[in-house]
């Protein structure tokens, strides 16, 4: 139903999108999800123009869209959109937000707008609000009529850019609750959302964006409980990561501890488990150091907000060494104290060819 | 509505309670000024001379010390004179003779400050000074057969029923129609009596026609513009009491002249005379008021300013918008050249005094056509209008948030239902307070239009106070036939305003021809 081939947008300072290439079928109920700036919103409003690309093409059955001969007016006409912030027409009622768009666009007559998007209203609830004005309404009451505004073009797709994000919480379940009804009707939906497990509830299909593009395409069950990629891992569990490397004897080791503190601060990490990962950096390293001739580490502590539990990955290179194995019993003793498991592997090729994971929880959890 | 109207009884009667205050004030001021004497008492004294004329360099020639404040016409200069506010002030003896029979406090003092030669003036044309040769050969003539004396005997003293003259209408016209300028406000060479200009200058001019066989059309404009609008072409020949003076023969060229004289100071007599002699209250209220209007029937020069001014405001309002709007529509989608143009104009309209603009329109730009002052001031504040609606619209157009664009976008509607559909009506509500302003503003900037011969409201106000040496009545009653023009235009685009608020409607007419049964 929409095909993109090499969609690259670009502006003055930064490029959110590099290279994406996508087909979406008819059907398909997509989450698009991802941390801010990577381009979410913009790949959706490239999708009807409201962007214009900088370079690739975009095909909407099987009519290429970015054509400068492409009559878009008409293409938007089947491609509904609907708005964080809700965008109705300030100076129209309800239902004549509602009426515009068939009897101007479509040639409705006005009793059959009318009857449409009164039915339309009683699907969203609101048929009471028909002659309000706009800011006569709250902001989730704005937001269903935003939809129903959509449906009255009876769109084949319908792109809805952070729909909640500007709603107060209250007022986010009955926005879901009618999108959700939307979700089973089998229209072609695109949802850009950071309510992941609404998105897991409705969705068929997970885009997640980084790195200038589509990075993982799956199934909700692959990206929220089994993502492939590190970037789609961290995301999705919430991990917040600290990466460090120790390059020979010499190394700024009191500023990497520095660093770890300041990392522990940043992600509100609660005391104890903080002063752990630090006592667990320090341990480890001041073995390694001791232990290789010509020491190269490369630390990732990764914290996940979710679970409240932190892991180090320690990657070093030398022949193979199992710290776990050491004979200095006082260090052996405090790890050992602190931390719930600990594995250490081979990895054979790498530059770095032994790995110890050791994985720290609150006393408290 | 009714508060406003009680604000404005208030000022008036403050205005009233004033004026004649000042008057009261100057009675009971009983000083012997002692200004009887000869000229050299006042050296050092405060003298008011008539914008456009050479008065000053006469006075600063006569009385070196003098301290001189420059005022608009021969009215204001009485009444600056009454209200004390200078001691004296120079003028033709013909003049202050006629103004002596009009208001008692009047006199001069009999030495010449210098002696003046009026004259008529004509451009440095071919044209210009084949018609002065006949000018002047026809004005030695009457100087020589005594017939000149015989006019000025008859404009400069007798009864106002002897001074008749042949209608410049009634003229056969076969050598064609000369334009003459004159500033219509300087009894008795020129003033306007029965909602006609007059004066010893009007006849010897008619009479010349006559002879030669022109037809004669009569300009009206302030006495500084007579010169320029000779010196332009936009006139034949100018005849405003015009002295000859070295340097204005340098831009123009004069005929023989056609009245000698001398230039003297006039003064208050006894400040006490002021207001001796006169009816009490209501009396000189009814006086100044039939003065103001009946007389003559005046109140037709005011219908006719009132015409001009209406003339002027609504048609400017009119093409203004219409050009804003269209320079807007041509700017809106960022043509580059388009909103260069546009911006360019707005810094040249915006930059400019309105009345700067309108003479450098009618004296330079549409000197070469044959234009009506009147035009040119529609032309003139058209431009003015037009940057302010274009600026408007700029702003209410950028009020309208970027998310309804979108939003409008989305649905599939062009660009050019967008514009008309949701977004000019979201942003006229939000200007159209500013709109109504700006037409209140223009109404009252219409008043500089006697500067390029247009007779509107405030010249005609100007040619009255002229004549009955006034200013109160005439001034009172420009200012409230202002505020009643500005009302009514207020009340019109109020009503035009509600049509164009969307949130206005009623109900029932949004859902018209729909049937809404459940």
């Amino acid at each position: 139903m929409i095909r993109i081939e090499h969609l690259k947008k670009e502006y003055a300072n930064i490029t959110p999108l590099k290279d994406v290439n996508v087909e979406i079928r008819d059907g398909d109920v997509i989450s698009v999800i991802g941390p801010s700036g990577t381009g979410k919103s913009t790949l959706l409003r490239c999708i009807n123009l409201l962007e214009k690309p900088t370079a690739g093409k975009i095909w909407f059955d099987d009519q290429e869209i970015t054509d400068p001969k492409c009559d878009i007016n008409k293409v938007r006409q089947k491609m509904g959109m609907v708005f964080q912030s809700f965008n109705l027409f300030g100076h129209k009622t309800v239902i004549e937000n509602i009426m515009l768009a068939p009897m101007v666009l479509l040639g409705r007559s006005k009793q059959e707008a009318y009857d449409t998007g009164m039915r339309l209203l009683r699907t969203v609830g609101l048929s009471e609000k028909a002659l309000n004005y706009p800011d006569e309404l709250s902001g989730g009451q704005k937001q269903r009529i935003a939809i129903a505004r959509t449906l009255a073009m009876d769109p084949e797709v319908i792109l809805l850019d952070e729909p909640t994000s500007a709603l107060d919480p209250t007022m986010v379940g009955e926005v879901q609750a009618v999108i959700r009804d939307l979700a089973k009707t089998g229209k072609t939906l695109l949802i850009v959302t950071h309510e992941m497990n609404f998105a897991r509830a409705i969705c068929n299909r997970v885009f997640f964006m980084d790195e200038g593009g589509i990075y993982e395409d799956g199934s909700p069950e692959q990206i929220f409980d089994a993502p492939q990629r590190e970037k789609t891992r961290r995301f999705v569990f919430r991990l917040k990561a600290l990466e460090l490397t120790v390059e020979g004897r010499g190394c700024d080791f009191p500023g990497m501890i520095g660093e770890t503190a300041a990392y522990c601060i940043r992600n509100q990490i609660e005391r104890i488990l903080a002063s752990r990962i630090q006592l667990v950096f320090e341990e480890v390293t001041q073995l390694l150091l001791a232990a290789l001739d010509d020491p190269r580490i490369h630390a990732v502590c990764e914290y996940s907000e979710k679970t409240g539990v932190a892991e180090w990955t320690f990657l070093y290179n030398g022949p193979q060494l199992d710290v776990m194995a050491s004979e200095n019993d006082l260090a052996l003793s405090v790890l050992k104290g602190m931390t719930e498991h600990a594995a250490c592997s081979r990895l054979e090729g790498s530059e770095y060819s032994n790995q110890l994971k050791l994985t720290i929880r609150s006393p408290r959890s | 509505m009714l508060k406003r109207l009680f604000a404005l009884v208030a000022v008036l009667l403050l205005l009233t309670g004033n004026a004649f205050a000042v008057a009261g004030a100057a009675s009971e001021d009983d000083r012997q000024s002692g200004l009887t004497g000869s000229l050299s008492d006042m050296n050092g004294k405060r003298i008011g001379i008539p914008i456009g004329t050479n008065f000053d360099k006469i006075v600063e020639n006569a009385l070196p010390d003098a301290r001189l404040s420059y005022y608009n016409s021969q009215s204001d200069l009485l009444e600056a004179l009454s209200a004390d506010k200078i001691d004296a002030f120079p003028s033709d003896e013909p003049v202050i003779r006629y103004i002596m029979g009009e208001n008692s406090s009047v006199s001069y003092l009999p030495e010449y400050l210098d002696t003046f030669e009026f004259a008529y003036c004509f451009a440095r044309t071919e044209h210009g000074r084949k018609l002065c040769g006949e000018f002047s050969e026809f004005l030695d003539r009457l100087a020589a057969d005594g017939s000149l004396d015989a006019l000025s005997d008859k404009w400069f003293s007798g009864d106002e029923s002897e001074k008749t003259m042949p209608e410049p209408e009634s003229l056969p016209a076969t050598n064609g129609t000369l334009v003459m300028a004159t500033d219509g406000d300087y009894m008795p060479f020129e003033y306007v009596r029965d909602g006609k200009v007059v004066g010893y200058d009007l006849d010897v001019a008619v009479q010349f026609c006559q002879e030669y066989g022109y037809g004669l059309k009569i300009e009206l404009m302030s006495l500084d513009a007579v010169l320029f609008a000779v010196q332009s072409g936009k006139c034949d020949f100018g005849g405003s009491a015009l002295t000859i003076t070295p340097e204005r023969m340098e831009s123009v060229l004069f005929s023989s002249p056609n009245y000698h004289g001398g230039t003297v100071l006039a003064v208050l007599k006894n400040k006490a005379l002021l207001s001796q002699g006169e009816a009490d209250f209501w009396g000189r209220i009814k006086t100044s008021f039939s003065k103001t209007f009946v007389r003559e029937d005046r109140w037709k020069l005011f219908v006719s300013g009132v015409r001009a001014t209406l003339q002027i405001t609504v048609l400017a309002v009119l093409f203004g918008t219409l050009l804003g709007f269209t320079a807007f529509m041509l700017c809106r989608n960022g043509n580059p050249a388009a909103n260069l143009i546009a911006r360019f104009c707005i810094w040249l309209v915006h930059g400019m005094p309105v009345v700067v603009l309108l003479m450098i329109l009618y004296y330079i730009v549409f000197n070469s056509v044959a234009i009506s002052g009147l035009a040119v001031a529609v032309i003139g504040f058209t431009l003015t209008f037009g940057a302010a609606v274009f600026g408007l619209l700029k702003i209410g157009v950028g009020a309208v948030e970027n998310g309804q664009y979108e939003a409008s976008y989305a649905l599939g509607f062009s660009n050019r239902q967008t514009f008309f559909r949701i977004i000019l009506p979201q942003a006229l509500p939000l200007v159209l307070p500013a709109y109504q302003g700006e037409i209140v503003s223009l109404i009252k900037a219409t008043a500089v239009v006697g500067y390029i011969a247009v007779q509107d409201l405030t010249r005609m106000g100007d040619i009255v106070r002229s004549r009955t040496y006034e200013a109160f009545f005439p001034l009172i009653s420009i200012t409230i036939i202002y505020f009643l023009l500005e009302e009514l235009i207020g009340f019109l685009t109020g009503r035009i305003s509600v049509g164009f608020n969307p949130r206005h409607r009623k109900p029932a007419d949004i859902l018209k021809g729909v049937k809404t049964d459940d």
